[in-house]
């Protein structure tokens, strides 16, 4: 694309801005993230992945952002970098630990992971403080990527596998294997949560989502894959608060059903997602703060917005409520989204990440009349 | 070992002025002499005590250099050259220079007018520190003296920022003021060569952020501008004439075309003559684009923004007025200010810092009732409700923690000095410089000390390239240095390395060469002969691979050390060894050994 034209579609693109955003801030990495993670209300971690030495970095949220009556008279805009740390290997995932300072990653390579204190006002660095191994594989079955997905809560506690077949729940502290997920399968996993104190949910890549408690030894109930056409799909998930689980599929299907219900389904849609790509890194998730609204990012250079309360039983094309466009309209040649996350109490900001370094801060403007 | 010292005056921890001093080979340098704005006494100015602890500087300072306008890095240049007393060059760009003044000027008068302070520099004093200064140009090497020279690079930021390249000898350091590495509208990116100084000097204050670009402040500016035209009110834009007055105005420009809006945009003419007068003058020092436009038309002809006339400022429905002075303190951007400010659905954007004492530093820390000042034969004082909304934006270009790498790595210095930051905040940044480069972060007021190792060229001969070539069998390696003989004569400015034999040959003088002996007691009934030859053959055994040699005169020679048995005609079995070396030899352990 010609230099002036380029220049022309961004400045096309910010002038939509204004009515299309309150508030909008593009960051550039040094390098590029596949993690964005809270680890408070105004402070994110993300994490470099290229194949030797990378930093990890807690960043401080621009104060205009929060300031809310006196917002015209705070100028400062800037990302802070509040501490910093150096690790060996890739970071794919990161996980903050509730209630402490501590973050957890895994380099995608292996299933073990790495615990780093964040550290306080006094230092600004990230310290590794300790590692914790994944579960040994009981077969020899070679699983590709072989990265763990990991899911935290309060009192230092860690879920943690690759497969559905090795999660455990790990005390950090002690290094104490308080829980492992009984199941004969072993199929890959895409996400890993705690959907209430005890309850975690492992969504595999295949669809299937199994539901456990750490309390009991009981096997996981199964939600099986949903029936998709065609080709065998990679599927990925996320439970909402409010006991959704949200299924979409590297083909654009997309299932919402009921935590306590399996086998069942709430609504589906069809989603537009020409992926550009073989192997999309798929992001899905349920808003905190506005009912029924989901984003989806990974399939190209945008963030999508869907409201899913419009959708119904039978599955029909479904509109994005809003598209961010920002990251793919900034570059120059095709970029992805590699990762975004809501604000957990703003209702319509989001970050998202992309995989040129560009981080953008974004609070969208609801245009339609009805919906979130 | 030579050694560049390098003190960041101040105290404590405290940001907001830089004045930097600079020890290399046996000169001293102050780099800018800023002023702290957030002070309203003598701290305001950098402690010269740790120069002198009274009387003038001139004899302790070879030069002065100043980066660039702003008040916190020449702000204080008038105090020290009149106050305290300088008389040597000041070294400054050619748009700095004419830049200062007027700035110096400004905020003296609102100090003094406005706060009615009196230990300060007068008017005259500026006018006499500017007599002082020499102006430099980009790229172009300045000999302050024979030994010391220094050389401006482009530092983008504000017009005539640069960074400074010091060289004394060997030794050099380079200070980057402020700068930025992503052009902007009117200005471009800092650049420098691979000049690989002893000792790279920057700021840290913006060393961990990351900035939210360009773009999204401009997108910011726009979405307030069209806010308040849009419910019809009236936008204040009070600015210096050469900060980002500029720049907002093509951005509305740009904007008002796209949009198709209509609401009149008007700048105070005091601020379009001063402005094409400096851009014309300096037109090397912006970017492309603003040369593009110079020579295509006038700089403040626009379709959409027209000259302002007082009386505009009465007119109803909205409009947007870019005014001079920027921080509100005097003429008709206040004047401006006070018929606006009652009304809500007005605004005032304050495009840049403000200064203590002036309403626009007033009204950005949110104070809603001014005292004001009326114009009326007897002085009246009246209280000014804001209710216009205030808007604090920053333009201000600084490179960021991206920027910095990417500036050190342009450099490639020997070593990292970062002033202005508080260590103990700063280790993980410390520790990824250290990585590639070393790092120093030097607290206020303390003394950094950097040896230096600086390569010495010197001239070989000939012949002793060849021996030593001979030696070893390759091309000398600087990755691999190795030790060598030979004599350094230094003849007036000149380094020369010979063998030792043509040293003394140019000197006139005969090779000596130093034997020594050694008498040892030795007892041993055997005959002298046998005795050496015990001698030999343990020696043999106790020193393998040396070459060891019983010769027929009667002596054993053990590399060049000779032996000989002696023996007194009175007790036979007394014997006297006799070892003999010359100086050369490094074998002397193996005397011991043997």
């Amino acid at each position: 694309m010609e230099e002036t034209d380029f220049q022309d579609v961004l400045d096309d693109w910010f002038i939509e801005s204004l009515n299309a955003y309150k508030d909008l801030h593009v960051y550039q990495l040094e390098h590029p993230t596949q993690v964005l993670e809270w680890t408070s209300g105004k402070t994110v971690c993300v994490g470099g992945h290229g194949a030797s030495k990378n930093e990890i970095l807690e960043l401080l949220l621009p104060l205009k952002l929060f300031a809310d009556e006196n917002k015209g008279l705070c100028a400062e805009r800037d990302f802070k970098v509040v501490h910093g740390g150096f690790t060996e290997g890739p970071v794919r995932c990161l996980r903050h630990v509730p209630g402490s300072r501590c973050v957890v990653t895994n380099d995608g390579l292996s299933s073990d992971l790495q615990v780093w204190s964040v550290g306080g006002d006094d230092s600004d660095v990230i310290r590794l403080t300790g590692r914790v191994e994944g579960r040994k594989r009981r077969t020899t079955k070679s699983v590709s990527g072989g990265g763990s997905r990991i899911a935290a809560r309060l009192s230092s506690q860690v879920l943690h596998g690759a497969q559905s077949g090795d999660v455990q729940l790990t005390q950090l502290t002690s290094g104490q294997i308080l829980y492992t997920l009984e199941t004969t399968s072993d199929d890959p996993l895409s996400s890993l949560q705690f959907v209430s104190d005890a309850v975690f949910l492992a969504g595999a890549s295949n669809g299937n989502v199994y539901v456990a408690d750490t309390r009991t030894s009981a096997a996981p109930q199964l939600h099986p894959a949903p029936a998709s056409p065609g080709e065998s799909a990679l599927w990925w998930t996320d439970a909402s608060p409010r006991a959704a689980v949200l299924r979409l599929s590297s083909s654009g299907q997309a299932v919402v059903s009921d935590l306590r219900s399996p086998g069942g389904a709430v609504s589906r849609a069809r989603l537009d997602v020409q992926s550009g790509r073989g192997d999309p890194e798929v992001g899905v998730s349920w808003a905190p703060a506005l009912d029924g609204c989901i984003a989806v990012s990974g399939f190209g250079g945008a963030v999508q917005i869907y409201d899913t309360s419009l959708w119904a039983t039978e599955p029909r094309d479904a509109e994005p409520l809003f598209e961010h466009r920002g990251h793919a309209v900034s570059s120059r040649s095709g970029v992805f989204v590699a990762a975004h996350v809501w604000h957990p109490e703003r209702p319509r900001t989001l970050l998202s990440a992309a995989s040129d370094g560009s981080v953008h801060v974004w609070d969208w403007v609801d245009q339609s009349a009805a919906g979130c | 070992m030579p050694e560049i010292k390098v003190t960041p005056l101040g105290a404590g921890q405290d940001v907001g002025r830089s004045c930097i001093l600079v020890s290399i080979g046996g000169k001293n340098i102050m780099l800018d002499c800023g002023m702290h704005m957030g002070y309203n006494d003598d701290r305001r100015f950098p402690d010269f005590s740790y120069i002198t602890q009274n009387g003038r500087l001139t004899e302790f300072l070879d030069c002065v250099i100043i980066s660039h306008f702003h008040l916190d890095h020449c702000g204080a240049l008038p105090f020290m050259s009149e106050m305290v007393g300088y008389d040597g060059p000041i070294y400054m760009t050619h748009p700095t220079k004419a830049i200062c003044p007027i700035l110096l000027e400004d905020f003296r008068k609102i100090t003094v007018d406005k706060k009615g302070e009196t230990n300060f520099f007068t008017s005259q004093m500026i006018k006499d520190c500017m007599k002082k200064v020499v102006p430099l140009n980009l790229h172009q090497t300045v000999q302050v003296d024979d030994e010391l020279e220094i050389k401006a690079y482009y530092a983008g930021h504000v017009l005539g920022a640069a960074m400074v390249h010091i060289k004394v000898g060997l030794e050099s350091v380079v200070y980057t003021g402020d700068y930025n590495m992503t052009p902007d509208r009117h200005l471009g990116a800092a650049w420098i060569d691979k000049c690989r100084p002893d000792v790279l000097i920057s700021e840290s204050t913006y060393a961990t952020t990351i900035r939210d670009s360009k773009r999204c402040r401009e997108r910011d500016f726009l979405k307030k501008v069209h806010e308040s035209i849009e419910r019809g009110g009236k936008v204040l834009i009070p600015v210096f004439a050469l900060g980002r007055a500029q720049e907002l105005c093509i951005l509305l420009e740009t904007f008002w075309e796209r949009m198709n809006l209509k609401a009149p945009i008007y700048f105070s003419t005091g601020l379009t003559e001063k402005a094409n007068h400096y851009y014309k003058l300096f037109i090397t020092w912006t970017n492309q684009k603003i040369r593009k436009t110079f020579v295509q038309r006038n700089m403040f002809e626009f379709k959409h923004i027209k000259p302002f006339d007082r009386s505009y400022a009465d007119n109803p429905g909205p409009m947007v007025v870019f005014a001079t002075p920027g921080m509100l303190h005097a003429g008709q951007s206040l004047q401006i200010f006070k018929k606006w400010a009652g009304h809500e659905k007005n605004m005032v954007i304050m495009p840049g810092y403000c200064v203590q004492g002036t309403i626009g530093h007033k009204i950005l820390n949110g104070q809603r009732k001014l005292e004001m000042e009326g114009r009326a034969t007897v002085r009246i004082l009246f209280q000014l409700d804001v209710k216009l909304q205030v808007e604090y934006m920053s333009f201000s270009a600084h490179a960021d923690a991206k920027g910095i790498m990417q500036l050190i790595r342009m450099a490639e210095p020997r070593n990292m000095l970062l002033v202005h930051g508080e260590a103990v905040k700063m280790e993980f940044l410390k520790g990824k410089i250290e990585q590639e480069f070393n790092c120093h972060m030097p607290a206020n007021g303390e003394t950094v000390t950097v040896t230096t190792n600086p390569s010495v060229p010197v001239d070989i001969s000939l012949n002793l390239l060849k021996r030593e070539m001979a030696l070893g069998g390759t091309l000398p390696d600087p990755k691999k240095p190795r030790t060598m003989h030979g004599t350094l004569i230094m003849k007036e400015n000149s380094l020369k390395l010979v063998s030792s034999e043509q040293a003394l040959k140019e000197l006139g003088l005969n090779e000596h060469q130093l034997r020594f002996t050694c008498r040892v007691p030795l007892q041993d009934p055997h005959s002298d002969p046998d005795t050496l030859h015990g001698i030999y053959l343990h020696l043999k055994s106790v020193l393998k691979g040396y070459t060891i040699q019983h010769l027929p005169d009667g002596t054993v020679m053990v590399e060049s050390i000779v032996i000989k048995v002696s023996s007194s005609a009175e007790d036979p079995n007394t014997k006297v060894l006799l070892l003999s070396w010359s100086y050369q030899v490094k074998y002397f352990h193996l005397l011991k050994k043997g």
